[in-house]
């Protein structure tokens, strides 16, 4: 099989993985090719509109488990290929030299056993730093099940590390992935976050020491596949923050690549479902919410027409109209419409003087959806009787200027949510 | 109304700037080239004078600061029509108020400086990952760019950086200047054209990146407006990819 061939198939494999970050890492200098920046690098976008920045790729799409959500399962007869550790530290080199990405992004089906798999791996990332002496982005995936001493190997070499859960409950691995349990998945990550956390204290004491994964470790949900609701996905991804150190965990909404009697029957894949669940996972990180305030066992599912912070906003109308010229940045970032850009924005034109209503626009705050919940100067711009229900019709009416609810469909909630900020980039 | 010519140099801007704010109200910078007569204004060619230029950095740095100085120098690379006099006036309020009017976001004379300074940021970086590469039969590296700002001199450091072992060239077309890193020194010259001999290895490579290119994208879902925005039209005509 030739190569443009194998590239196809691996590459055709590997895109249900929705992590694309080259961020997190800033290498560099003392000779070799490369190097990483902070923010990370988009090269292009494909055109489902989701960033190109790694040359994502499996080693091979051959698999020993037969999990039924996923491509590359035993029982799915389609081609099989594998690249060799010289194909993919070359191909790698290759592109990255013509600027077309930022790094390599290795997973793999699992091929003769965890450990034979893990091995190649290793050898091709290996052979990318030390023969071509390449010091651009690589993430890179763990094998579950692999020996320690391998999974230890991997955040040596690679800037990221990953193990992905894919699924949100041990039930439903049992179910999906008979292969897996919670143990195999959440073992190898532990794990990481341990030689990541050490590895972070050795280099505070002694700079010279050796990075372990410096980009830190990533995992990823499949959304819709199984029936966890928003509560419970956002409820885990709080404690992979808090507890694992994830620096992001992705959503990915199901695509059913596979037909299997135990997978719902999906039209569609549940995009704005999966937008939302990224909203809210930015209100963890950078805003300053926990998953109990937007979401609890009374309400478990994210309101699919309105963004999670609005939906928190009309549920504590007590707290709102805030003063802009007065509020600290901790209650700014709550406020639909001001983020963490225009609320640092306010802090600082606040130190040369008053704010008016008028300025906020030119802050960066998003008006049509703020003016409902603040005051500047003690004016407010919102309407007379600020109920719930009132502020709810009025956003409506801005997202459907005809006012009629009944004519919004979900395609077109999917086109305007993901026309918006938030996806799986960054 | 005066306006301050100059001969397109960002010494030759400063001059001018220097000048200007000597000139009091109602005063103009525009490049030689281009400036538009109306028919009350007066010309004066501003010369480049080094004295002159250092005298109106000093002024920026010390009335404002080192962050009011990187909004002067982004927001000149920008090249959009009014950006020498919107400059000029953002240098007159920092003369006025000092540091403080950097926090003054809500000002039209600041939001425009601060506007255009990040715009050009904003391109730079888009440009770390719209630089295309192929490989010349001299394994040179070359790449042409179009970018709507003057970016080359942001672009080549970082590219210098990561491309060190290797000779390239970064030709912006729009403006025929070029960056050029041979042998580990990196200089600019103006390039108009560039006839270029092919590594024999390049359209392989060029087509396997292709190939994966369309392969990425998952059918089912689609969404050419959103990669619309993330690559607009116009910068595609020079990336591999979208040929």
């Amino acid at each position: 099989m030739d190569l443009d061939k194998k590239l196809e198939i691996l590459a055709d494999s590997a895109k249900y993985d929705a992590s694309c970050a080259s961020s997190g890492s800033d290498r560099g200098g003392a000779g070799g090719t490369g190097s990483a920046q902070l923010s990370g690098v988009c090269h292009s976008w494909t055109a489902d509109g989701r960033c190109i920045s790694l040359l994502k790729i499996l080693m091979t799409n051959e698999c020993v488990y037969d999990c039924a959500y996923c491509i590359n399962r035993r029982s799915n007869d389609s081609p099989k290929a594998i690249l060799t550790p010289d194909e993919i530290a070359g191909l790698t080199f290759e592109f990255y030299k013509r600027n077309y990405i930022e790094g390599l992004f290795l997973s793999s089906g699992i091929t003769v056993s965890a450990d034979r798999t893990m091995e190649l791996m290793l050898e091709a990332v290996r052979k990318l730093r030390q023969q071509f002496r390449f010091n651009g982005y690589v993430h890179m995936k763990v094998i579950p099940g692999a020996d320690q001493a391998l999974i230890d190997q991997a955040g040596l070499w690679a800037d990221r590390v990953s193990v992905n859960i894919e699924l949100p409950t041990d039930k439903s691995l049992r179910l999906l992935a008979p292969g897996k349990t919670k143990q195999t998945v959440l073992g190898p990550m532990n794990r990481l976050a341990q030689k990541i956390s050490a590895s972070k204290d050795e280099r505070r004491a002694i700079k010279s020491s050796p990075a372990y994964a410096p980009a830190g470790q990533s995992t990823q949900l499949i959304i819709g596949a199984t029936p966890e609701t928003d509560r419970e996905i956002i409820k885990l991804s709080e404690a992979l923050y808090d507890k694992m150190r994830l620096k992001r965990v992705y959503y990915s909404a199901f695509v059913p690549v596979v037909a299997d009697s135990r997978l719902p029957a999906l039209l569609d894949p549940p995009l704005l479902r999966e937008h939302r669940l990224y909203q809210a996972d930015w209100l963890l990180r950078f805003y300053g919410f926990t998953a109990d305030e937007l979401l609890d066992e009374k309400h478990p599912a994210l309101d699919l027409s309105f963004d999670p912070k609005t939906v928190w906003a009309l549920n504590n109308l007590h707290l709102f109209p805030l003063e802009v010229n007065k509020a600290p940045y901790e209650e700014l970032l709550r406020v639909p419409g001001i983020g963490v850009t225009s609320a640092r924005r306010i802090l600082r034109a606040r130190r040369a003087g008053p704010l008016k209503l008028d300025d906020l626009k030119k802050l960066g705050v998003v008006m049509k959806r703020a003016v409902y919940f603040v005051t500047a100067g003690g004016k407010y711009g919102g309407i007379k009787k600020e109920t719930e229900e009132a502020i709810k019709i009025k956003l409506l009416e801005h997202k459907n200027p005809n006012g009629q609810l009944s004519l919004f469909s979900e395609k077109e909630l999917v086109k305007e949510g993901l026309a918006g900020t938030v996806n799986g980039q960054l | 109304m005066r306006t301050f010519l100059y001969n397109g140099s960002f010494e030759g801007f400063l001059t001018a700037l220097s000048l200007a704010l000597e000139g009091g109200e109602g005063c103009a910078i525009s490049k030689e080239e281009g400036a538009e007569a109306g028919l009350f204004t007066e010309f004066v060619n501003s010369g480049t004078d080094p004295v002159k230029a250092a005298a109106a950095r000093r002024l920026v740095e010390r009335r404002g600061s080192e962050e009011s100085w990187h909004y002067v120098r982004f927001a000149f690379l920008s090249e959009v029509p009014g950006a020498e006099t919107a400059i000029l006036e953002y240098v007159k309020l920092l003369a006025l108020k000092g540091p403080l009017a950097d926090n003054m976001l809500a000002e039209d004379r600041v939001r425009k400086v601060h506007g255009l300074a990040s715009s050009v940021g904003g391109e730079a970086h888009m440009f770390k990952g719209f630089v295309r590469f192929k490989e010349l039969a001299d394994k040179t590296l070359y790449s042409k760019i179009e970018p709507d700002h003057n970016i080359l001199a942001l672009l080549a450091p970082h590219f210098r950086a990561r491309l060190g072992t290797f000779n390239w060239v970064l030709h912006d077309a729009r403006r025929n200047n070029a960056a050029l890193y041979f042998g580990g020194r990196l200089v600019y010259a103006p390039l108009s054209s560039a006839r270029l001999l092919e590594d024999a290895k390049e359209a392989e490579v060029r087509e396997l990146w292709k190939h994966f290119f369309k392969t990425a994208a998952i059918q089912e879902r689609l969404n050419p407006k959103l990669q619309r925005k993330n690559v607009p039209l116009k910068y595609r005509k020079n990336l591999t990819e979208f040929d």
